[in-house]
């Protein structure tokens, strides 16, 4: 349960289905090198989808923590090719 | 007998909670994040359905009865229904599972969905455009002759709309070897991409497929030669509301996936009213239910 240096917070809670993704997506574009990224999300697709495409882009997952209900945290650290 | 429409919707509504299937994100993983992982457990599902269902018509259990074959309806009606998903957030089994789960926006969608269908089959403002895309619908074919039983296939009823088979001719069963060798190919000699799930691509796809395979024999056994139906049903539920008419099969079925997936969605603490932030997103989803419904209805289903 590590504590990060969240740089950005993104809130994409209940957002219909894909906001959460394009949304997370377009974040790690537009970040600097290093950056680390939090995203916050209720939906169980997508926690189970944007630790993968954020992986495609070359980015790096530090955490996916759930909290209590339904409500994820999901700690990227940006990774530029 | 009916309340086997409302079990069989139970356990596939925990089903989609827990699998996450939805046909929209299906396609759309592959365009927009090159991410096959669902598209290969719907189409999966769909062999594994198309085997069962073969089976249970050949061994006598049901009679197929494909809709009637309407090309221009088919065709224009699908792509319609794909816009209206795309804002509504979800295909139609995937807002109503979703419903269940919490997702606010997937009520209104499934609401205006559903009673645009009602409307579009009851004299409604766009029952019109219905009627007029029903002109372009190919004959049914005869399957086979009441008479002496002699003709191209058993396993469907005498009369009903045209299949691959019945348009090349061939036995039935030679379309599901090439269709699910097709997909077996597909989904077991690609690369498949990763994901964390609860259940995993297989046994989803095979319960998923074995459920809408069963949902045949039961909806057959209270007369409806028929598998789910997810616009058929919300349409009913509608019409029970508005000039209460009695369940059907399918309206129930529907029912039971809404309760199916909020059970499910409770017991693996997923469930949440879930609430965008901008009220813009509700008129969204709306006017995509809208075209959903209206979509749905032109194509037939």
């Amino acid at each position: 349960m590590a504590d990060y240096e969240v740089s950005r917070v993104i809130d994409v809670r209940g957002e219909v289905c894909p906001v959460p993704d394009v949304e997370t997506k377009r974040a790690i574009k537009g970040a600097k090198e290093g950056e680390i990224l939090k995203v916050l999300v209720d939906y169980p697709l997508s926690v189970e989808r944007i630790p993968e495409s954020v992986k495609k882009l070359g980015s790096e997952v530090l955490e996916v923590r759930k909290n209590g209900g339904s409500d994820w945290e999901i700690y990227v650290k940006v990774k530029k090719q | 007998m009916i309340f086997s429409g409302f079990l069989i919707g139970l356990i596939f509504g925990a089903l989609l909670q827990r699998s996450r299937m939805c046909f929209n994100s299906a396609f759309r993983d592959v365009l927009l994040f090159k991410d096959n992982y669902l598209l290969k457990m719907a189409l999966l599902a769909v062999a594994v359905q198309m085997v069962l269902v073969h089976l249970l018509a050949q061994m006598g259990l049901i009679a197929l009865a494909p809709s009637g074959l309407n090309w221009v309806a088919n065709i224009v009606g699908a792509y319609i229904f794909g816009l209206g998903m795309v804002l509504a957030g979800g295909c139609a089994s995937g807002v109503t599972y979703r419903a269940g789960e919490g997702l606010t926006t997937a009520w209104f969608a499934a609401i205006f969905y559903g009673g645009t269908a009602y409307a579009m089959r009851n004299g409604g403002v766009f029952s019109g455009v219905w009627k007029w895309f029903q002109g372009f619908g190919v004959a049914p074919f005869q399957y086979f002759d009441q008479a002496t039983g002699e003709g191209f296939s058993r396993l469907y009823l005498q009369k009903a709309g045209q299949t691959l088979p019945s348009v090349f001719g061939v036995n039935p069963w030679i379309v599901v070897v090439i269709c699910v060798g097709l997909i077996l190919w597909y989904v077991f000699g690609t690369q498949t991409s990763e994901r964390e799930s609860k259940i995993g691509l297989k046994m989803a796809a095979v319960l998923l497929g074995a459920v809408g395979a069963f949902a045949w024999y039961f909806s057959e056994l209270v007369g409806r030669n028929y598998g789910m139906g997810i616009t058929g049903g919300w349409s009913n539920i509608w019409s029970v509301w508005l000039s209460g008419k009695p369940f059907s099969w399918d309206g129930l079925s529907v029912f039971g996936i809404v309760v199916g997936a909020a059970i499910s969605a409770v017991m693996a603490k997923e469930f949440k009213l879930r609430m965008p932030r901008n009220p813009i997103t509700y008129v969204q989803v709306m006017g995509g239910g809208i075209v959903m419904g209206f979509g749905a209805t032109i194509a037939g289903g």
